[in-house]
């Protein structure tokens, strides 16, 4: 299937954004560390239910994100704790805690399957929202893939920023040589690096949604784009500040 | 970002558009009040008033200005959701421009302050 062709679109999406979101959906689609790729797509779908979810909306009412309990709008079979991860990170992502992330842990899912969940929950939810922005229908979901899970944690993962392990900023070097774009790193750039692919997977989409991060130094023209720099930050701001994001 | 690339550009820019601040939009960026309103509808999810303001800022700047802004907001939508699903603390609380920005918008009301706050 050809995915992202945008032929019912109006306007001209950018090819390189059309190359990045195909790139993504195979790799959507492949199985990851701590994922297969049949449940990296449920999970994807399940980043579609949360936007669609009344449990959620009832619970972002209430005082404490904790204490309402019920059933989420879901079709999926992955583990009822994952489901509630995906919706909550779509809908409530303000009040997620290092103590509930704790638990997840002790309930078995582990930090690193909780990156990866959140790296596809972040990705899949900025491309549908792209599409919805633009008034487009959501792309067809793809086919999983079969494949071996790779386990993979980077050794020189520590503790000690944020809610879970992550390279340390001075942490690109054996498999993560070269991961920090520019040789420059920051926390944002960090957090997701307990698994370095959910990492480099928004990387690709963000160069192309917002700019490179080797561009970041640019405070004027991006090269590639039609608004400027005070524009573009104009809208991240917008938008960040409407999800309370202090970040 | 949006200081700092006003002050490249020598543009005075009311930063409280950040905040929604409709007679602050305008200033110094073009199309600035048709895109805050966009980005606005988009984060909020509210879809009449993203059809009203998708259409306003297609007829006012053109397609290719509203493909860009629908990729800076989704990039957005993603990162604040990295953010906050991590935990992270701003990297160094300590930057001038950074307490000024916080202090002028008053970012310290958001609940994801404290992960911020803690590392003080």
């Amino acid at each position: 299937m050809n995915h992202f062709a945008y032929n019912e679109s109006p306007y001209p999406i950018r090819e390189e954004i059309r190359t990045a979101y195909r790139s993504y959906w195979q790799q959507l689609a492949s199985a990851g560390s701590w994922w297969s790729g049949a449940e990296r797509v449920a999970i994807a779908q399940e980043v579609r239910n949360a936007t669609n979810c009344e449990f959620c909306s009832e619970r972002k009412q209430e005082l404490s994100p904790y204490a309402l309990k019920g059933v989420h709008n879901s079709s999926t079979t992955i583990p009822e704790l994952a489901i509630d991860a995906v919706h909550r990170i779509v809908t409530d992502q303000t009040r997620i805690t290092k103590r509930w992330v704790e638990e997840l842990a002790e309930n078995d899912l582990s930090n690193e399957a909780y990156v990866e969940l959140a790296g596809i929950v972040v990705a899949v939810f900025s491309i549908d929202e792209f599409n919805r922005a633009l008034g487009l229908a959501l792309e067809t979901l793809p086919e999983s893939e079969s494949g071996e899970l790779s386990h993979y944690r980077p050794q020189q993962a520590v503790e000690g920023t944020g809610f879970v392990a992550m390279l340390p900023v001075d942490g690109d070097a054996g498999n993560e040589a070269g991961i920090w774009p520019g040789g420059r790193s920051a926390n944002v750039l960090r957090a997701l690096t307990l698994v370095p692919n959910a990492f480099r997977e928004w990387l690709a989409l963000s160069a192309v949604q917002y700019i490179p991060i080797q561009d970041m130094v640019n405070m004027v023209q991006p090269e590639g784009r039609v608004i400027d720099r005070m524009q573009i930050e104009l809208v991240a701001g917008r938008v960040s500040a409407i999800n309370q994001c202090f970040y | 970002m949006l200081r700092a690339s006003a002050m490249t550009n020598q543009t005075d820019v009311n930063l409280q558009a950040v905040n929604g601040e409709v007679s602050g939009a305008d200033i110094g960026i073009t199309y600035g009040m048709e895109l805050m309103n966009f980005a606005q509808s988009v984060a909020s999810r509210n879809e009449s008033d993203l059809v009203a303001a998708r259409q306003t800022l297609l007829d006012v700047a053109g397609p290719a200005v509203l493909v860009d802004a629908a990729g800076v907001a989704a990039n957005f939508q993603r990162m604040v959701r990295i953010a906050d699903s991590m935990g992270i603390p701003v990297d160094d609380m300590q930057t001038e421009l950074g307490q000024q920005v916080r202090q002028e918008l008053n970012l310290g009301r958001f609940t994801t302050a404290q992960n911020s706050m803690a590392t003080q």
